[in-house]
């Protein structure tokens, strides 16, 4: 593989490590939400270097366009599960979550 | 390649600061400025469709998204963060990238490159001729949000 893939590479690893850090440690839904599309950049990323070092921008962009509706899918979904828990609870703490109660 | 590594820095910097950053709101905005820097390098890798999506869907529909969410719940100003996190964080994520960089310095070249076969056409075809099954899918997807916005947000009967 090219010298500048694993630059990429690099850069790839920092955001999805980033990511991560962040879903251990911060406690709003919503940050951790971020954290998760963090993440995602890390991926789509690592998706289109693979494809430019290998020649094959076309598939790449094709796959990271995929990845890229999905994520507005996921997002979606999850912020009106976010708004529905914040009704329930009056709180975006992940802590509150964890009180099983009706 | 100067300015490649610089964006890609400034896509680093503006995702750690999305994550870092207390106000909600400002995070919202830190990580629209990481999807502008990360549909710039797409543009200047040669795919500007990516770029395109990224920087009229991610930056733009997915931080609006966001920033309605953050107005309809308040800002999540109960929420109380942990303060060791904010002295951990950039430690462990120090660490990281000198370790990242090491390993990265000692694979070099070590990655052997499989064979890649030329890609023939344009966009279009690689996109609707190529992916036809990925499209199915996406469809699917696409109308499983809907349905699930749909159904989160449905009006309570009185029954309810």
């Amino acid at each position: 593989m090219t010298n500048t893939w694993y630059l990429y590479l690099f850069f790839a690893a920092a955001l999805v490590f980033a990511g991560l850090l962040g879903l251990l440690g911060k406690r709003s839904l919503i940050k951790l939400f971020i954290a998760i599309e963090v993440i995602a950049k890390g991926i789509s990323l690592l998706l289109l270097s693979t494809g430019f070092a290998k020649a094959s921008i076309l598939t790449a962009q094709a796959l990271v366009i995929t990845f890229i509706v999905i994520e507005v899918s996921l997002v979606a979904t999850a912020l009106a599960l976010i708004i529905n828990i914040y009704r329930q609870t009056k709180s975006l703490d992940i802590r509150d979550l964890a009180k099983l109660k009706g | 390649m100067v300015l490649q590594t610089a964006l890609l820095i400034g896509l680093v910097i503006f995702s750690v600061l999305a994550i870092l950053l207390k106000d909600l709101l400002k995070s919202a905005i830190s990580l629209a400025a990481a999807s502008l820097l990360l549909g710039i390098i797409f543009f200047r890798m040669n795919a500007p469709y990516a770029g395109v999506f990224e920087i009229s869907v991610v930056a733009g529909l997915i931080t609006v998204l966001f920033i309605l969410t953050i107005a309809l719940t308040g800002g999540g100003h109960d929420v109380r963060e942990s303060k060791l996190v904010n002295w951990v964080f950039p430690l462990v994520f120090v660490a990281f990238i000198v370790i990242d960089a090491l390993v990265m310095k000692s694979l070099l070249g070590k990655v052997p490159a499989l064979p890649s076969g030329t890609e023939a056409g344009v966009f279009g075809d690689v996109l609707w001729k190529g992916r036809t099954l990925d499209l199915v899918g996406q469809i699917a997807v696409i109308l499983a949000g809907v349905f699930a916005v749909l159904a989160l947000f449905r009006k309570r009967d009185k029954h309810d």
